[in-house]
């Protein structure tokens, strides 16, 4: 028995046998031990960053930006950087599945492509009404947009729909009002030396994060002595806030009117040349300091300095977007924003508004962005019986859509609905078929990054490792549908590889098509990462005259009454997880929110003050009550943030989602008001008011930061702006390295 | 050399004050805290490098981090005028670090670059060297981690996956200098150059707060920042010699 | 008064003798595994033998382990690289028949790692081959082998011996050979 043991012991303690498994024909690149680098476009987010992926035997290991790529320039954000983790997610669709049960059962049956594309086609092709089709899609650009414009034009439908959340339909709306330009433009924050930012959290989320902190960097300190400054107005510090070098709260919606005031001290200080100054005088009257003051909360003599200060800069920036886009006074607000920028002349200049020229790669989508009434109106339809077939393709609008859109009920009216999305979110659990993509590290695919940098820029999306599962790219799922429904002529390429490859030789004939080829061009576009053309676009701007006297910001308006509901609901985008779609991604749950370090949970942050009134401690389980609902939170104290303000991050509150995401936190997306900007009809988010009350539990949110306040430790230390940057160095103990010159 | 003559020879170039002179590299980190947003992007790109695990909620709770790089944000003052400060808190390679000197095991300890490295192998989770830092920047493996498969896919080869009882912290990307140095060492035994590696943490950061390089180079940026009137290391009167020197925020009035 | 303990022991001494044969036995066990089934010869799923090919025929090293010499494995060749002579060469040996029978069915051949370090540790064939390092000082008389087995001990004694003797420039860092 002895030997018996021993002998076990010896067998137990010896290394698993592992195998060395070669390939049968290794691909051209590979060398094993050797890694692989792969350009590609990151998908995470609409900024649309260029990245540069680490592969080792196939497998993708790091992604990091592409230096030559101009939005990101080698840099990349936190959700970029997470991009790991939705390839190769536990929870992804692994194959088509057919829905076997009822609707929303989750009893999902495994099927063929042969055969998920074949009752699709069949179904598609059967509809009695062409317009019975609609498609909403997840924002895409580029040849994959063209590709979805061709599949519905073949089908004879209009009724194609981009829907994203965080589309700042208001920005849109509000540049092609005042300066009519359909693009967004592109905002030079790296050469600006005053940027006034309403609400725009431009370094965590407003339209291009990371091209902002390279901006952010270089004006602060890239820049010799000159150094940058940083104004954020808004009613709860963000992490540009947090940044900048005054915060200023103003009463939510009240952005606008601010502006206005800045803008009428801008004139009234004679600083504005223009010959049109007389108009702007007889539509900004009303707009006194006293006025402004009075509606905004912001001291007269505060309004008037920063007016000063910005028009004095050179050159002054002013941008808008976030809370104060996102009131039922958005358009507005942005415009009077815009008008800040014209008259301080930074338009087409450097450190200001530059307008970017149209995308020459695929055609340009904004004008498909379904905002909240064209969601509002296809739940309508959807219940009226005219929408046959709904086709969802990476979006989740039962998670980003309030309650009252009514969408979920409606989709009880549409006979087929089918998903063509990557994970089981929300919409997708809603399907009856579903045929899942390649997420975009196993796609094809180009862009033009909007908002740009103001010339024309494009890049192509390129598969850094084999597809894990039996799912196809998006445009290949098109393509397959197209084919069996026989729209063959139109419509006949075999894959997405050939269809953006063939659509690329446009790109190519448009620059001097000599050396090489196109092979050759194509080449370099793929191993450099990024493709640029000097096309820009005029940046002379003449304001209509109906539009400077018709400038005006009303008062916004909110859902529920002060007395019944004393706060105002701010939620906004989370830096770990954005609108949600970072929850199901194990990294960004456990990276602790900036400002609260907090993981895994929600909260609702409010003002010291208020909570010491109403006796609610940190950790004090919440109920937040609007007009439509109420959910569960609990409570941090949080010192930046208006008295009358309550703020909560979205992202979590999922149901479904995978492991990572589901039945964690709350969602305040659920208890908002559908309340619209006119004109715009974009989801008024910053609209709704809400009553908070005890619920007498406890839930504190998990925190990995300990003490919040530095009690003397000296750890972060600041300097005078003109204090110890004058001549002496600091004193440091070490003992500097002296090295001869070899 | 025997034994005797080989610990004679380390105890002697430790104890010579200015030992560090002789060093490969003096690997530094220059943090601008005026160019930091508090983005985290850094945090993800080092747990994305260095297989760093998920603890997951539960073990949160019990405040057992594990994350190499940091973001710690302190509040001043109070609404209206309320400000936050971030800064990025991660192992501060010091010279004269004190964890060194309490390893029973030395699992921890400087190297030729200026690094102070931790051997995984060696290690047999005593945890007072993390008592010993007063940065608070090592962090033990309370559990052997798992990952959901295929999640552990994406684990770099490079770096080791580390099991329970072991304690872990900041490398500097210590296989990434390994592998300029290999880069360099093809390209005819030339010095590893500017520029030739960035941490992990380094090469994304957004805002360019992150710089990384030898201090010895007197032409590298790490170089300029230490001379830089803003320059100053945390926890200066402790006297660790930090290698990550920080450049002062800029406060200005408003 | 006095106690005596050797009542007690006396009680003991059967256990006491069960216990020892029994740890004899274990040791004996151990050792007999070690001798018999130290798994340093693993068996391979093809009889490839290194012996006719490296031996016989003098295929150099690096024409079959290509990455030798620029990256940190060396690299097994892959079937396409095996077909590349045995397409034509020795096409009725049954072994050849199943190498044969892989490539058709476009599997890659599951070979056993018989030189397996831990994960942990960073080795570089590179910088050893390009320091005119012979294969064969660490992978022992492999052209003579049938069947390739382990003559090195995988062991931190092996590489830190010859770091030492060869005085290489911080072969004895830690960092230098553990990840």
């Amino acid at each position: 028995m002895g030997a018996g043991g021993g002998f076990m012991l010896a067998e137990s303690i010896k290394h698993p046998v592992e195998h060395l498994i070669p390939y049968a024909v290794p691909p051209e690149e590979f060398s094993s031990g050797i890694a692989t680098w792969y350009n590609s476009i990151c998908g995470m987010c609409p900024a649309g960053c260029g990245i540069s992926v680490r592969t080792r035997e196939g497998r993708a290991k790091k992604i990091e930006g592409n230096p030559s790529h101009p939005v990101n320039q080698g840099r990349l954000c936190a959700l970029g950087q997470a991009g790991l983790q939705v390839l190769y997610n536990p929870d992804r669709l692994t194959a088509p599945m057919l829905q076997s049960g009822e609707r929303g059962s989750g009893e999902f049956v495994q099927t063929t492509w042969n055969e998920g594309l074949s009752e699709v086609a069949s179904r598609l092709s059967a509809s009695t009404n062409n317009d019975g089709i609609y498609f909403v899609s997840e924002g895409v650009r580029g040849h994959l947009a063209n590709l979805f414009e061709l599949f519905m034009n073949e089908l004879g439908s209009a009724n194609l729909l981009h829907y994203d959340f965080a589309h700042p339909h208001s920005l849109y709306a509000a540049n092609n009002h005042i300066f009519g330009e359909r693009q967004l433009p592109y905002y030079d924050i790296r050469n600006s030396r005053y940027l006034l930012s309403f609400g725009a959290d431009y370094l965590n989320d407003w339209l291009s994060p990371v091209h902002h902190g390279l901006g952010f960097g270089h004006s602060r300190q890239g820049n010799g002595d000159a150094r940058g400054r940083f104004v954020q107005i808004e009613p709860r510090m963000s992490i540009s806030g947090a940044s900048a070098d005054e915060w200023i709260p103003a009463t939510p919606g009240s952005e606008g009117i601010l502006a206005l005031g800045i803008a009428q001290q801008i004139l009234a200080g004679g600083n504005y040349q223009g010959t049109d100054a007389d108009d702007w005088n007889a539509a900004l009257a009303t707009y006194s300091a006293a006025y402004v003051e009075d509606k905004t909360g912001v001291p007269a003599d505060t309004v008037a300095r920063i007016a000063s200060e910005f028009s004095h800069a050179e050159p002054g920036l002013a941008i808008g977007g976030g809370a104060a886009g996102n009131h039922t006074n958005g358009v507005d607000t942005l415009v009077a924003v815009n008008a800040l920028n014209y008259l301080v002349g930074n338009i087409g200049k450097p450190g200001g508004v530059v307008f970017n020229p149209d995308p020459v790669v695929g055609s340009s989508t904004a004008g498909r962005q379904a905002n909240f009434a064209a969601m509002q109106d296809l739940a309508e339809n959807a219940r009226q019986g005219a929408i046959e077939v709904l086709i969802i393709n990476n979006t989740n609008p039962l998670f980003t859509l309030p309650p009252g859109a009514g969408l979920k009920e409606a989709l009880a009216s549409i006979p087929l609905v089918v998903s063509l999305s990557s994970f089981m979110d929300e919409t997708t659990a809603m399907a009856d078929i579903i045929l899942p993509s390649h997420t975009y590290l196993e796609s094809w695919g180009d862009d033009m990054p909007q908002p740009g940098v103001g010339f024309s820029v494009g890049a192509v999306s390129q598969p850094v490792v084999s597809p894990l599962y039996n799912t196809r790219a998006t445009g290949d799922i098109i393509l397959g549908l197209a084919g069996k429904m026989g729209l063959g002529e139109a419509m006949g390429w075999d894959s997405m590889e050939d269809y953006i490859k063939d659509s690329w030789r446009n790109v190519y004939e448009r620059g001097s098509p000599d050396a090489g080829g196109f092979d050759s061009f194509w080449r370099e576009v793929l191993t450099s990462g990024a493709w640029g053309e000097n096309t820009r676009n005029s940046n002379s701007v003449v304001i209509d005259k109906q539009v400077i006297d018709n400038i005006a910001v009303a008062e916004a308006e909110f859902s529920g009454n002060p007395d019944e509901y004393p706060f105002v609901l701010h939620p906004y985008l989370s830096t770990t997880l954005y609108d949600g779609r970072g929850a199901n991604l194990p990294w960004m749950q456990e990276l602790p929110d900036p400002m609260t370090s907090i993981v895994y949970g929600s909260w609702v942050e409010l003002n010291p003050q208020t909570a010491n009134e109403m006796g609610i401690q940190d950790g004090d389980l919440l109920r937040i009550t609007s007009e439509h609902g109420s959910i569960e939170v609990p409570a941090v104290t949080f010192p930046a943030i208006m008295p009358d303000v309550v703020a909560m991050p979205i992202g979590q509150g999922h149901e479904e989602f995978g492991r990572y995401a589901r039945n964690r936190g709350s969602n305040p997306i659920q208890i908002l008001a559908p309340n619209m900007d006119a004109v715009s009809g974009s989801l008024a988010t910053s609209a709704t008011r809400v009553s908070l009350a005890q619920t007498g539990r406890r839930a504190a949110p998990v925190k990995t930061g300990g003490e919040s306040r530095q009690l003397g430790r000296n750890i972060v230390q600041s300097t005078g702006a003109d204090g110890d940057s004058a001549g002496h160095s600091a004193k440091l103990n070490s003992i500097p390295i002296v090295v001869d010159p070899a | 050399m025997n034994i005797m003559e080989r610990f004679i020879s380390s105890w002697q170039k430790y104890r010579k004050p200015g030992y560090y002179e002789d060093f490969d590299y003096a690997w530094t980190m220059s943090i601008d805290l005026d160019r930091c947003t508090g983005c985290s992007a850094c945090v993800t790109a080092c747990q994305a490098e260095n297989n760093i695990p998920i603890v997951g909620e539960k073990e949160l709770a019990k405040g057992r981090e594990m994350h190499w790089i940091r973001i710690e944000r302190y509040w001043e003052g109070e609404y209206p005028n309320a400000k936050l400060k971030f800064i990025p808190m991660l192992c501060q390679q010091c010279d004269a670090a004190p964890c060194e000197t309490v390893c029973p095991v030395s699992a921890t300890y400087h190297n030729q670059d200026g690094l102070n490295t931790q051997v995984y192998n060696r290690c047999i989770g005593t945890r007072s060297c993390a008592v010993y830092c007063p940065y608070e920047v090592r962090y033990f493996n309370y559990n052997s981690h798992h990952w959901d498969s295929p999640l552990e896919q994406q684990l770099n080869p490079d770096v080791s996956v580390r099991e329970k009882g072991v304690m872990e912290k900041c490398t500097f990307c210590i296989q990434r200098v390994r592998q300029a140095k290999d880069h360099a060492k093809d390209d005819g035994r030339r010095r590893v150059q500017e520029g030739d590696i960035q941490p992990a943490c380094v090469q994304t950061c957004p805002s360019e707060a992150l710089v990384f390089g030898d201090r010895k180079d007197s032409n590298s940026k790490v170089a300029k920042s230490l001379a830089d009137p803003r320059a100053y290391h945390v926890l200066d009167e402790l006297n660790t010699l930090p290698s990550v020197v920080y450049l002062k925020k800029v406060d200005s009035d408003g | 008064m006095s106690v005596s303990i050797v009542p007690t022991l006396k009680v003991l001494l059967p256990a006491a003798r069960i216990a020892l044969v029994a740890l004899i036995g274990l040791i004996g066990g151990y050792y007999a595994n070690a001798m018999f089934f130290p798994g340093t010869s693993p068996e391979q799923p093809i009889d490839f033998s290194h012996r006719v090919h490296a031996g016989e025929n003098e295929i150099p090293c690096m024409y079959c382990h290509v990455q030798a010499r620029r990256s940190i494995s060396a690299g097994v060749p892959s079937v396409n690289k095996c077909m590349g002579c045995h397409t034509d060469i020795a096409t009725d040996r049954p072994q050849i028949r199943l190498l044969a029978s892989y490539w058709e069915n476009k599997e890659p051949i599951p070979w056993v790692k018989v030189h397996d370090l831990p994960d942990f540790v960073h080795f570089t064939h590179k910088r050893h081959v390009q320091a005119d390092i012979e294969c064969q000082t660490c992978h022992g008389p492999v052209e003579t082998m049938d069947v390739v087995s382990r003559e090195a001990p995988v062991e931190m004694g092996l590489c830190l011996n010859c770091h030492k003797d060869n005085e290489v420039v911080h072969g004895t860092d830690c960092w230098t050979c553990h990840k």
